[in-house]
């Protein structure tokens, strides 16, 4: 018994140390946060693609860049070779001749599979809306990989979403990035090493869900109590775990410990959930996607990060960004911010359309902007949103060009999600996640028409009936045929 | 005294300036390419005359002596776009119920919204510098299944705006809810039957004191009977195909004329409703099979539906962004309609189905000049409206989101 006790004891130790030592190291490639024993972890593993050559298209990198006449290289599910490139006989040719490539679409916020299509309450799982501080769900546990939201979106050109919970909560628990790929788990679909994000929400929506039951938050000043009280949970339990970790490394080793001195030794701090997932943000290995309109409360949200020294990766819907597009500049933050929406809400009432635009050009053009829809129908045509906001800006006398516009779909996404070693620009080594479009993405009229995840044709305009559909789409509207 | 005549009129224009006086100055548009949406279709390097806040005359080389010379080379002119399905004026932040004023617990088919329509709403001014000049203001609910009366109004904004148009089409939801759709069909039955009873006895019932018919008032039993009448149109709201077609049988047994919104399964009856000539208000882009009745939903109804012959008007589901009809529609012309039918669907198909025709919803002779200039193709996202007109009047574009964009723009450095 005694034995077995020190045995557990060692080998707790041998985590938590593994767990501290981790969080310090800087490795992109090790992911911290993650449960134990690789549970839950990404099983996505494509087939080895073949080598696909395609020629004479316009290419929009996702660095800022624009090709004319250019070619790009698949190789191995990756991008091989980007530019001018020597016909290579051994590889399938597409001829790309007045076409447009562009890196696949990242849409950074979807509510897909948590709440699918047909909107049914079996299935709206979205909002944990039982507490205002639930950091210790996760949305990919509500995912339905059924949704056929999930092609729509594919015939639009998104290749990679993250999936997160609701904004009912003032902490809505974690976040998950998908890769669009058809799978009957959802750790099939998960983006492999793709850290973890945690979805926070700023403003109405917390006040009124929980003021409207006589509870607390009913207020924005409450809203703000309730994130500081949180996070003083959370700091409270990484030093007590990182004291215990301390504590166990001096004793070792501890071979002699007298037995009878098993009635003082210390135990393990409990798991807690909640704890996890708030520590893994302090550690800097989860990422914060908050939910926030108005300037002054994104503002106090980078207080709030100041004092608990954490950092917020990206505000979404984030219709006031132009109002604090310095400030964001400044501390590294990019915003999410629909291309027009407004008006819904109270904190929806000051949209400007050249708000991407604005937060992009600020502070001499250091600022990172983001386009998303939140929507359905929005995300199967991110590039249209891209290009009105790209055309406010124009109008309002900014200088954006199409590489640079292109960016707030592709590669700033990408990076606020901590992917972008591996997705969103077209450049040698990353995954062969691309958009081939039939002309000009930033066209109202133009469409997808090829669509490659990692070097496979997800979806081609040419070949709809190749098209894998999701379970749903099958047999739903007539027995003998496939929705769609 | 001519100029004591001048002085009230600049005054007028002061106070009203939007408001058409007599006599108004004439505006040429000169070198333009005018999409008439009439048979005239698209008339290059053409000139158009405005007097008296009426199109006067299209050609080329117009001659006038002193009118106000707008040089549109490199612009398309088009009708201005007519909203045909929003609570334009009635709504200004959702979420937010003091501010709206689209729905009511007290009436039903008799709803009328047309006095609750506010000129000074911000989504005014927005909307317009969208290319929204006209729109059918309907309201969203009321009691039982009908949500109530239609009225349209123009969107110059000023406080003496009343409606063009009052009480034009009566508005019904159709389908899946808490109560069975065969309930909601016999509600439906059974309202017309009590209007027929009602239209034959309505003296004795109006002097019942504190009449009560279920549901309804004598303001819903007289509004239903115009319906009945054929007076004026019943908008179905309703997606499912067969929803549709038991909707089709009924107002075929009661005679009655139908409108579709939404009818995202439309285009699995669509030559139906090409026969019965029942026009359709659509979102082209709402291809998302959110529930069990719309779950044929797809990207091509629109075009699907135009080419069955099905007259087709498209709508934006936002009334916040009435404008991105025009978004809906190019998307429509991406999946396959064609782009003349696409811009028709914003504007002279709108005029046509609820009367509004004779002065409004294309560029002709005599009709009154609500024109919109483009810096591009009108159907393209990119593109943005340099003018508009309502009845001859240039409206300005600022918006409330245009004053907020330019006051951060200068913040920034960015100006």
């Amino acid at each position: 018994m005694a034995m077995n006790k020190k045995l557990l004891t060692v080998s707790v130790i041998c985590l938590l140390f593994v767990f501290v030592i981790e969080a310090q190291e800087n490795d992109a490639n090790v992911i911290r946060s993650d449960p134990l024993n690789g549970a839950y972890q990404s099983t996505y593993n494509p087939e080895r693609s073949e080598k696909i050559l395609i020629r004479n298209a316009r290419i929009l990198t996702g660095t800022g860049e624009e090709l004319v006449n250019a070619s790009i290289l698949i190789e191995n599910n990756k991008i091989s070779a980007i530019g001018k490139i020597k016909k290579n006989t051994k590889a399938n040719i597409i001829d790309a001749k007045g076409k447009w490539i562009t890196p696949g679409i990242v849409d950074i916020h979807s509510h897909m599979g948590v709440y699918p299509a047909p909107s049914l309450r079996a299935s709206s799982d979205g909002n944990e809306a039982t507490d205002p501080v639930t950091p210790h769900v996760w949305a990919e546990h509500s995912v339905w990989t059924q949704d056929p939201q999930f092609t729509l979106a594919l015939k639009g050109g998104i290749t990679t979403f993250h999936v997160l919970p609701g904004s009912a909560n003032l902490i809505g628990g974690r976040g998950v990035t998908l890769k669009n790929i058809r799978s009957v788990t959802v750790q099939g679909m998960k983006f492999p090493k793709a850290p973890y994000t945690l979805k926070m929400a700023c403003g109405e929506n917390p006040k009124r869900v929980y003021g409207n039951r006589e509870q607390e938050p009913s207020t924005r000043m409450a809203n703000v109590a309730g994130y500081r009280t949180a996070w003083i949970d959370a700091e409270y339990y990484l030093k007590e775990i990182e004291r215990y970790a301390k504590t166990m490394e001096d004793n070792l080793p501890s071979d002699e410990v007298d037995p009878d001195q098993d009635e003082d030794e210390e135990k393990p701090p409990k798991r807690d959930l909640k704890m996890e997932t708030l520590a893994g943000v302090l550690k800097g290995e989860i990422l914060i996607q908050n939910h926030c309109y108005r300037g002054e409360e994104m503002a106090v949200m980078l207080d709030i990060a100041k004092e608990f020294n954490y950092k917020v990766t990206a505000f979404h819907h984030a219709i006031e960004a132009y109002k604090v597009a310095d400030l964001l500049a400044d501390q590294g933050v990019c915003a999410a911010m629909w291309a027009d929406w407004w008006g819904f809400k109270h904190e929806a009432y000051d949209m400007v359309w050249s708000n991407a635009a604005m937060v992009d050009q600020a502070q001499n053009g250091t600022g990172c902007a983001i386009i998303h829809s939140d929507s359905a129908v929005g995300t199967q045509h991110l590039n249209q949103e891209a290009a009105k906001s790209r055309a406010a800006g124009i109008r309002a006398g900014l200088d954006i060009s199409r590489g640079r516009a292109i960016k707030w779909i592709t590669s700033n996404p990408a990076k606020a999600l901590g992917i972008s070693d591996q997705v969103g620009s077209l450049e040698i080594g990353k995954m062969a996640d691309l958009v081939i479009w039939d002309g000009d993405p930033f066209s109202v009229f133009t469409k997808a028409e090829k669509v490659f995840i990692d070097g496979h044709i997800k979806y081609d305009s040419k070949k709809e009936e190749a098209f894998t559909r999701t379970d749903f789409d099958l047999g739903i509207i007539d027995p003998e045929d496939t929705r769609l | 005294m001519n100029k004591i005549i001048v002085t009230i009129i600049f005054f007028l224009y002061l106070v009203f300036p939007g408001v058409s006086v007599s006599g108004s100055q004439s505006v040429l548009i000169q070198n333009t390419t005018i999409m008439t949406v009439s048979d005239s279709g698209i008339l290059e390097n053409t000139d158009l005359l405005i007097e008296n806040g009426l199109i006067a005359a299209i050609g080329k080389n117009l001659n006038t002596n002193d009118a106000k010379i707008i040089d549109a080379s490199n612009m398309i002119v088009t009708p201005g776009l007519i909203a045909p399905h929003s609570q334009l004026g009635l709504v200004e932040i959702e979420l937010e119920r003091q501010t709206r004023d689209d729905s009511t617990d007290h009436y039903s088919a008799g709803f009328s919204i047309s006095d609750a329509f506010n000129p000074s709403s911000t989504l005014i001014p927005y909307n317009r510098s969208g290319g929204i000049t006209s729109a059918i203001v309907i309201p969203s609910s009321a009691r039982s299944i009908y949500s109530g009366m239609a009225s349209v109004f123009k969107l110059d904004g000023e406080l003496v705006t009343d409606s063009i148009a009052k009480d034009i089409a009566m508005a019904v939801s159709f389908g899946a809810g808490s109560d069975s759709r065969a309930s909601q069909i016999l509600m439906l039955e059974d309202s017309f039957e009590k209007v027929l009873r009602f239209k034959d006895s309505r003296e004795q019932y109006s002097l019942i004191a504190d009449f009560d018919y279920d549901d309804y008032t004598i303001r819903d039993l007289e509004a239903i009977l115009r319906v009945l009448n054929k007076e004026i149109p019943l908008i179905v709201r309703s997606n499912r195909a067969k929803d549709l077609l038991r909707m089709i049988s009924l107002s075929n047994k009661y005679g009655i004329k139908i409108i579709f919104y939404g009818a995202k399964e439309g285009w699995r009856i669509a030559d139906v409703l090409a026969r019965e000539g029942i026009p359709v208000i659509l979102d082209p882009m709402d291809n998302i099979p959110d529930s069990f009745d719309a779950i044929a939903a797809r990207m091509d109804n629109a075009a699907l539906l135009n080419a069955a012959g099905v007259k087709i008007l498209i709508t934006s589901q936002s009334t916040h962004n009435s404008y991105l009809s025009r978004q809906g529609a190019g998307n429509a012309a991406a999946y396959g309609l064609p782009q003349d039918e696409a811009l028709k669907a914003l504007t002279i198909n709108v005029a046509d189905v609820f009367g509004l025709s004779k002065d409004r919803g294309s560029i002709e002779v005599g009709k009154s000049a609500d024109l919109v200039i483009w810096d591009g193709n009108p159907l393209e996202v990119s593109s943005f409206a340099t003018a508009v007109m309502i009845e001859g009047h240039s409206i300005s574009l600022i918006s409330r989101s245009r004053r907020l964009r330019d006051k951060y723009l200068i913040e920034l450095g960015l100006k």
